[in-house]
């Protein structure tokens, strides 16, 4: 997902650069047939505007539409669930059990005994998963089903104090 | 021409001129700040690619500085714009920037003692309970003389709101007025305000809000330091922080580009008047500023449902202002306009580039199928810095610029033509690369990374070394040209 998530934006983020770089290039030409200086405010810009922002609206509620269903939050268990604990401390992680089997829902129920940590579970090959937040006094959960065998780490995604970046552990996937 | 004109300082009220000169006094020292900054930035992305050997506790200590230096600057420059363009509108006091800044330094006195003296490294979102806990790190003397030194710099931008907005009342009656509510509900041409008032009243109702809450888990942070007892709910506590941290960043931008409203129009002769469409794009500016921190907690899944669907929708909906208001009226407003380009406007066009272009990563990452496996990693610095440094800081050295221009046109070239261009390429270079670590799930804030991971980091700080050079070129010039006016 994160490739194509990085694709669209750059793609996006370029064709605001081309208007950019139309307007820019067509701003020195003065017009010189007809009093254009209110041009902001003839009919034609208002129309490209009011259909520049109904498209973004169509555009926006379709997106939400496409990503809230399902509900991404979903993270009930099921009868063949398994049940991860995951606590959270400065600087290292609880996890049990730490191996799991693939192809079953794991619900990872996840906490912090000190300050807020971050729970990433990232692929072995070093792609992120998923995550959600460890917070003391709450439990965040989150459901997954991993389709491979394989050690997949846990990285601390919170800034959590000096030993942030060493907060590591692993999940073995079999 | 459409832009004869250019050159001719439009008048501001009287007693306020010795204001305007502290807001170019503030604008250098910022510049000298921001360069500081930068280079700190630099040295951070050396040490994640294994370029230069940094301790991880000075790491997390310059991250703190880092973050909280770039975040006060990018306000004292969007508060000095609104401050030098409101003076045209309304009758402000001089004497409240000045208390201001004195605040605001301070502040930066205070939050650089507590980090370099006190090793202070909650970083600048003190995210609770953090700063009480630092594994034996900091003493809470530190922490307490950093959340001293944040609640200082509210305290000063508190001020200059109460001040700003006492302003506008006496001269428009009231907030709604300064709003342009007449004319958005009833069509009313009476005494319309024009669009740095608009903004100026917005920011101020949003901004005076979100310090706020900003000061009360300010200050329950600092009695929790010395009596744990007193605690507050943890998840209180993230709402209540990233609520201010949004709305304050935020504000900086929606401040900068007082800027391009005010002073583009002396480029292409074309005024940028208040309409029913602008108007009405700043009261829904005002409204989601402050709905859409949620976005920020969308890992939380303890928060309720309908707070994270309002986090995703409201993010998207909140960029349509921008696109559909500011970027676009500039875009008609440049085309065939007879434009004459110099620094200033390039740099202002720029920073609008920045603005609108910086918006998409992050309306991508608060779509929340998106945010599950971006939140936290480079992607967020790729955004913020996108919008933040090609954005309200390229509206700030354009302000900066004009304020410094001189009386004959000049056109854009020599120094400053490759002082913006390096800026712009290294800027956009810096923003990319961390939206690229993103891709590759490398996680924010980690003062030592993997070595599959250098590379990303390796080119970012190349670019930031560009980027780097041509904020030095951008801030010399603007400060040779104040040395020379004084002399004069």
């Amino acid at each position: 997902m994160q490739a194509y998530v990085l694709a669209v934006s750059l793609l996006l983020m370029t064709v605001v650069a081309g208007a950019f770089w139309w307007a820019v290039r067509h701003s020195t030409w003065v017009v010189r047939h007809g009093a254009d200086v209110q041009l902001h405010s003839s009919g034609h810009v208002e129309s490209y505007r009011t259909g520049l922002f109904w498209a973004l609206v169509v555009l926006g509620v379709a997106v939400a539409v496409a990503t809230l269903r399902p509900w991404p939050y979903d993270a009930s268990a099921s009868e063949d669930s398994v049940i991860v604990t995951a606590m959270g401390g400065q600087w290292s992680w609880e996890i049990a059990p730490q191996q799991v089997p693939v192809g079953r829902p794991i619900v990872f129920k996840v906490t912090s005994s000190d300050v807020n940590h971050g729970f990433g579970v990232y692929e072995p090959d070093g792609t992120m998963l998923f995550q959600t937040q460890a917070m003391p006094g709450y439990v965040n959960q989150v459901r997954y089903t991993f389709t491979k065998p394989g050690k997949y780490r846990v990285l601390c995604m919170e800034y959590c104090g000096l030993v942030h970046h060493d907060m590591v552990e692993e999940i073995e996937v079999r | 021409m459409a832009n004869a004109s250019v050159l001719v300082d439009r008048p501001t009220l009287a007693g306020t001129e010795p204001a305007l000169r502290t807001v170019k006094l503030s604008m250098g020292l910022s510049g000298l700040v921001l360069v500081l900054l930068m280079l700190l930035g630099f040295c951070m992305r050396l040490a994640q690619g294994g370029l230069m050997s940094v301790e991880p506790a000075l790491f997390y200590e310059i991250m703190t500085a880092h973050g909280a230096g770039m975040v006060g600057i990018a306000a004292l420059t969007g508060a000095g714009i609104m401050w030098f363009f409101l003076a045209r509108y309304v009758q402000l006091t001089a004497a409240v920037y000045w208390v201001m800044l004195s605040l605001f330094l301070l502040g930066v006195v205070l939050i650089l003692g507590a980090i370099f003296v006190g090793r202070f490294a909650g970083a600048w979102t003190f995210l609770y309970p953090l700063p009480a806990h630092s594994g034996g790190v900091w003493e809470p003397g530190a922490a307490a003389v950093f959340l001293a030194g944040l609640i200082s710099i509210g305290v000063a931008f508190l001020l200059f709101y109460l001040e700003t907005g006492r302003a506008i009342i006496a001269r428009y009656g009231n907030l709604s007025r300064a709003l342009a509510w007449p004319l958005l509900f009833r069509g009313s041409q009476d005494d319309v305000p024009p669009p740095a008032v608009v903004a100026s009243a917005a920011v101020i109702v949003f901004n005076g809000i979100g310090i706020v809450v900003g000061a009360a888990v300010l200050a329950i942070s600092l009695i929790n330091l010395y009596a744990p007892s007193l605690a507050i709910d943890p998840l209180v506590a993230k709402n209540m922080i990233y609520f201010f941290g949004h709305v304050f960043i935020n504000a900086t931008i929606y401040m900068a580009v007082i800027a391009v409203y005010e002073i583009i129009p002396e480029y292409t002769g074309r005024p940028w008047k208040t309409s029913r469409t602008f108007a009405a794009a700043w009261s829904a500016i005002l409204l989601m500023v402050l709905a859409v921190y949620p976005h920020h907690l969308l890992q939380d899944m303890v928060m309720p449902g309908w707070a994270l669907v309002i986090g995703q929708v409201i993010s998207y909906a909140a960029g349509l202002p921008v696109v559909v208001v500011t970027a676009f009226s500039l875009l008609v407003y440049l085309t065939r306009s007879g434009m004459r380009w110099d620094l200033a406007s390039a740099l202002l066009v720029t920073g609008v580039f920045g603005w609108t272009a910086g918006v998409i990563p992050a309306i991508v990452d608060a779509v929340i199928v998106v945010n599950k496996v971006m939140h936290n990693t480079l992607w967020v610095p790729g955004h913020f810095h996108f919008y933040l440094l090609i954005g309200e800081m390229a509206m700030a050295f354009g302000f900066m610029a004009w304020l410094t221009r001189a009386k004959v046109p000049e056109a854009l070239s020599g120094t400053s033509y490759w002082g913006v261009l390096a800026y712009l390429i290294g800027g956009t270079g810096v923003a990319v690369m961390f939206l690229i670590g993103g891709a590759m799930s490398v996680p924010r804030r980690w003062a030592v990374h993997l070595p599959e991971w250098f590379i990303q980091d390796q080119v970012g700080a190349l670019f930031a070394l560009i980027s780097i050079i041509g904020a030095m070129v951008l801030l010399g010039r603007y400060l040779a040209r104040l040395a020379a006016a004084v002399r004069a």
